[in-house]
């Protein structure tokens, strides 16, 4: 119970099912919310080397006067005493500094833009900076509200794919849940992905808690992911490569994300996993 | 590709990193020709708009153009960039105390739109701060491309800020005395030598750009004892002026911020004002620098009665551009005052006695200048250097000394925090290098935590506790309900100690009975001056850290000793 | 020589958070390369002391460092020995005969022995009663023993300390140690076992230096079990 979620309320039915996700990740994985009710619709988080500048959408700062109550409502419903984050400093009087030493972080696809806009599009701007720069994982989810008891790795062998299995083992032990392995086999020698865990000092571990290993050599990474079960957290590394391979290939987050319904658990290139 | 990769890397750095001192100062080369850069379009394009909007002068409706032009400026940073209020230098000094210089992309240029929009139309306002701001953003995010530490980023900020100033005023020097001066507060070998080279870089780019033309040409003053003697006083008027605009400028912004409606619909309307100003007295519109340039050069016709006024009105149409909105800097008005006010008392005293043997109006303009600059800032040195510098000229830097002195000292007297700094100490958010304030910040709670404690069950009976005493090496003993882990209390020994040495109560208390619940605690984002405070308050030497109900540690003044020293070690070299 | 993070938290003496906000602060002398860190300890070592700060590298060999346990009252005895019928008429020859058996020592070291067990009686006696004396010098840090001992020495005569008790004394435990904190160790466990007038008793008996210490074990074990 010493992990704490940073999560911003939007005070709409999307907010609700936001929140009530957050919840159900909080009360899996031993954490608790610390939430943010926007009085202004920007605010800056300083991160180690970056400043980024998210500007919410006019829907987080609607009816004022019941946000509280519902966002105190959906915590209390779960079980969990509300914690609620109060803005200390302002880099000017409508931007106000938010922390970013929280464990993890809830974003919706896009922070930024109208909530009726998304659907399973494209994760904003915003929120990719934060996944980039952020010592947190990102927790983006589903679209609706939707529990999980599983939780599945996509590991392709990076450097980051190991902090994800890294992070996906230390919530399966806070959580008991098993763990399912998903890996697109690329141009790498079938075995490396075992060497990989191996040089980690991991196999004792995936011995342990992985209870099915799914390896693709065929078929497009899209038609494989249907093999993702619906009811698990998906954790995955992100920003393995770069911004130009990104922009020449595509990004692999967005591909996954813009397939899967699953809530997504993404580490950034700054997450440190610790077992 | 996987392999050429690494080998780019390696390469990249290893070129680079061959000294840090000199990567900084290649990179401050950069920064200040792109600051100097900003500057030079900055001014341009003022001069262009200005230009553009001469014909329309002439018209009735022409006090409608400021209040466009504030309008359009607050639509563009509210709406289209998202900025935040404000005219941006207290936020670089907000960054540089708190984030380690870090300021964001969008900064580099935003301002210096919505202040071309603002004064290009008419609103009194200076060019300065939003070059100043534009200048730091830019060195901020090549210091983030390049993955620097805070202290470079800092320093790489100031290059930003000088880069702009030396380009702007073609005045290096001052560049460079205003980055340490008002950004950064610290003077060392490691910060200056990039600042002055992005100063130079900065003047270059804008002597290449627009000629190396001093801003108000040199004049020969002569100067004597007498006035020497004027600039006495001269230097208490200038710290009055100062006082009054600043007082305005609050009061101003403070009505705006009660008159409510659409920011930008209150940006227009202090725009209307302003241009309804200036159509009766045009001098009063814009930055001002052709007014300025005119009385230096005692060319400047009206009398004193009418100069007298244009004062009040150059004063009131800075505030009200400011205040209610306007984006722009301080600077420039503020030479704009002081050059009248100089003249203003030239004059009033050569009314008084004709026949004093005083230096011409021109150099009392001057002094003017650098009065309301050293009052306005509290920042004598800028004052002194811009003023010898953007005159060319050394013989004034005697009553140049006397007049920024007296006006900084009067104005400290009277508003301790500058101009740019008010908001900033107001907040506790000024945080100068080698300050304790800087210090506290630095050192937060959780880099403080003790966390060597016995944690003891409420259930527990005196005579285990006593033995728990006897392995520990702390007096405090945290209390945690066994089952949910939170904390309930503490137990302090001094409170027990009478008790443990009677081992007919060993069995009968337990440690419910014992533990003080009514403890202080501190949350580990809590503020180190405020914990420090509470401790002085409720005389406490050491207090409990608990978050989510959970006892995190302790934290206590002794560690906070041990490790203060260390950090004011390594934070003044 | 690299270093890591926790090693150089460590050496300096700070927590680990604060020597990685040094190092984003750029206040530390630190190589980054990429995700990595490098340091070398001769520009640490450089930079704490131009700052004025404790830089102690950690040590190449743990085991050096590491203090000594406290050992048992039986080793310490065993190497002190064990020494029957001295002869000994007052309290001054009776803390001679026994600086004079003391195994190991240097005659000027015996002398020096002497003349401090001599100080620490006239300003206390170290008889503490049932017959029993425990002498040892005033202060336990000036000892040239490297290792702590006690010499049990048993005296032909009955001597008067000006015990607490003013019963003569049969039997000296001299009892010298490197350090208070062992010296106190000692001190507590010894008092321990002569608080029992069993153990009194069977020490009026002289008895052998197998019996004896089988006997000290003994005891030894139940004042551990006791949470001594």
């Amino acid at each position: 119970m010493d992990k704490e979620l940073f999560h911003i309320f939007r005070n709409t039915p999307l907010g609700r099912e936001t929140l009530m996700q957050s919840v159900h990740f909080c009360r899996k994985v031993g954490a608790y919310p610390v939430i943010y009710i926007p009085r202004s619709t920007k605010f800056l988080m300083y991160f180690e080397n970056d400043v980024v500048q998210v500007d919410l959408d006019e829907s987080y700062l609607s009816d004022p006067p019941t946000a509280r109550r519902h966002a105190e409502e959906i915590v209390a419903e779960a079980g969990l005493k509300p914690v609620f984050f109060e803005p200390k400093h302002f880099t000017a009087s409508t931007l106000p500094d938010i922390p970013t030493h929280y464990d993890y972080m809830c974003c919706p696809r896009s922070i930024s833009d109208l909530s009726h806009k998304i659907g399973l599009g494209y994760i904003g701007p915003r929120v990719r900076r934060i996944v980039k720069s952020a010592h947190f994982p990102v927790l983006i989810t589903s679209p609706a509200y939707k529990p999980w008891n599983g939780i599945t790795v996509l590991f392709g062998g990076s450097n980051n794919a190991v902090k994800a299995l890294r992070l996906g083992i230390q919530l399966c032990r806070q959580s008991g849940c098993e763990m399912t392995l998903f890996t697109q086999v690329e141009k790498n020698d079938p075995d490396h992905y075992e060497e990989v865990i191996r040089e980690n000092n991991l196999e004792a571990e995936v011995a342990k808690y992985v209870k099915r290993w799914d390896r693709f050599d065929s078929g497009t990474l899209e038609t494989n992911l249907y093999e993702v079960p619906h009811d698990n957290l998906v954790i995955m590394g992100a920003y393995g490569h770069g911004v130009i391979r990104d922009l020449m290939f595509g990004s692999k987050m967005e591909r996954i994300q813009a397939t899967i319904t699953n809530n997504l658990l993404i580490v950034g290139p700054n997450y440190t996993a610790r077992l | 590709m996987d392999r050429i990769k690494p080998w780019l890397k390696l390469t990249r750095w290893r070129f680079f990193r061959l000294d840090d001192r000199l990567l900084l100062i290649l990179i401050a080369v950069i920064v200040g020709n792109c600051s100097g850069l900003s500057a030079v379009a900055l001014n341009t394009s003022i001069d262009a708009m200005v230009e553009w909007l001469q014909p329309l002068r002439h018209y009735w409706w022409a006090f409608l153009l400021p209040a466009a032009g504030a309008a359009a400026s607050s639509i563009f940073l509210e709406k289209i960039v998202r900025e935040g209020a404000g005219h941006g230098v207290p936020e670089v000094i907000y960054a540089v105390s708190r984030y380690g210089g870090l300021l964001r992309f969008r900064s580099s240029f935003t301002r210096l739109i919505s202040s071309c929009l603002t004064i290009g139309s008419g609103g009194s306002a200076g060019p300065e701060a939003p070059v100043v701001i534009s200048g730091a953003a830019i060195g901020s995010t090549i210091a983030r491309k390049f993955g620097l530490n805070e202290r470079q980023r800092v320093t790489l900020v100031g290059c930003g800020a000088a880069g702009a100033i030396s380009a702007i005023f073609n005045a290096p020097i001052a560049g460079m005395v205003f980055a340490v001066e008002v950004i950064l507060g610290e003077w060392t070998t490691l910060n200056i030598i990039p600042i002055a080279i992005a100063a130079v870089s900065g003047t270059e780019i804008s002597r290449i750009l627009m000629g190396n033309r001093i801003a108000f040409t040199h004049q020969v003053f002569n100067i004597d004892f007498i006035d020497i003697a004027a600039s006495v006083g001269l230097g208490i008027l200038a710290a009055a002026a100062s006082i009054l605009l600043t007082r305005l400028l609050r009061g101003m912004s403070s009505l705006c911020s009660r008159t409510g409606g659409p920011t930008w619909l209150r940006a227009a309307l202090g725009g209307c004002v302003v241009g309804a100003m200036g159509l009766a007295l045009p001098d009063v519109l814009g930055e001002g620098y052709h007014t300025t340039r005119l009385m230096i050069h005692g060319l400047y016709a009206p009398g004193v009665t009418l100069v007298f006024i244009l004062l009040m009105a150059k004063i009131l149409a800075t505030s009200l551009t400011l205040g209610w909105g306007g984006s722009g800097g301080i600077f420039a008005p503020c030479l704009a005052i002081g050059s009248i006010l100089g003249l203003t008392f030239q004059r009033a005293l050569m009314a008084l006695w004709p026949g004093a043997n005083m230096a011409s109006e021109g150099c009392f303009a001057l002094l003017g200048m650098a009065g309301l600059i050293s009052g306005m800032l509290q920042a004598p040195l800028t004052g002194i250097f811009l003023i010898v510098e953007i005159t060319g000229g050394w013989e004034v830097i005697l009553p140049l000394i006397i007049i920024s002195v007296i006006s900084t000292t009067v104005c400290h007297y009277f508003e301790p925090a500058s101009f740019y700094l008010k908001e900033l100490i107001d907040h506790g958010h000024l945080l100068r290098p080698g300050t304790d304030a800087r210090v506290l910040t630095d050192l937060s709670v959780p880099e403080l935590l003790e966390k060597d404690c016995i944690v003891v069950s409420p259930t527990m009976r005196l005579g285990e506790f006593v033995d728990i005493v006897k392995i520990s090496h702390r007096n405090y003993f945290p209390v945690e309900d066994p089952e949910t882990g939170e904390f309930l209390g503490m137990v302090y020994l001094d409170d027990v100690r009478p008790y443990l040495f009677n081992p007919a109560m060993y069995d009968a208390v337990v440690i419910e009975e014992i533990m003080d619940t009514d403890v202080e605690t501190v949350h580990p984002d809590d503020d180190l001056p405020d914990v420090l405070r509470r401790m002085d308050e409720k005389r406490l030497f050491s207090m409990p850290v608990v978050s989510n109900n959970r006892f995190r540690g302790m934290i206590s003044k002794a560690t906070l000793l041990d490790r203060y020293r260390r950090e004011l070690a390594v934070q003044t070299s | 020589m690299q270093l890591t993070i926790s090693e150089i938290a460590k050496c300096l003496g700070v927590p680990e958070r604060t020597v990685r906000r040094w190092i984003r602060q750029g206040r530390l002398p630190v190589q980054r390369i990429g995700e990595e860190y490098s340091f070398s300890q001769a520009a640490l070592e450089r930079w704490a002391r131009e700052r004025n700060l404790s830089f102690f590298p950690p040590r190449v060999d743990r085991a050096s460092q590491q203090t000594p346990e406290l050992e048992d009252l039986q080793t310490v005895m065993r190497r002190g020995g064990v020494f029957y019928e001295l002869a000994a008429d007052d309290l001054r020859s009776a803390l001679r005969a026994a600086a004079d058996s003391i195994p190991g020592l240097e005659t000027a070291e015996r002398e020096d022995l002497y003349q401090r067990l001599l100080a620490r009686e006239q300003l206390a006696s170290t008889g503490i009663g049932k017959g029993v004396a425990i002498p040892h010098p005033r202060n336990p840090s000036g000892n040239t023993t490297k290792r702590s001992l006690i010499t049990t020495c048993f005296l032909k005569n009955p001597v008067d300390f000006n015990a607490v008790d003013q019963q003569p004394v049969f039997v000296m435990f001299v009892l010298l140690s490197p350090s208070v904190k062992t010296h106190l160790h000692l001190l507590s466990r010894l008092t321990y076992c002569v608080r029992d007038d069993d153990f009194v008793a069977f020490l009026k008996t002289r008895p052998a230096p197998a019996d004896f210490f089988e006997r000290i074990a003994r005891l030894e074990e139940q004042l551990v079990s006791a949470g001594y």
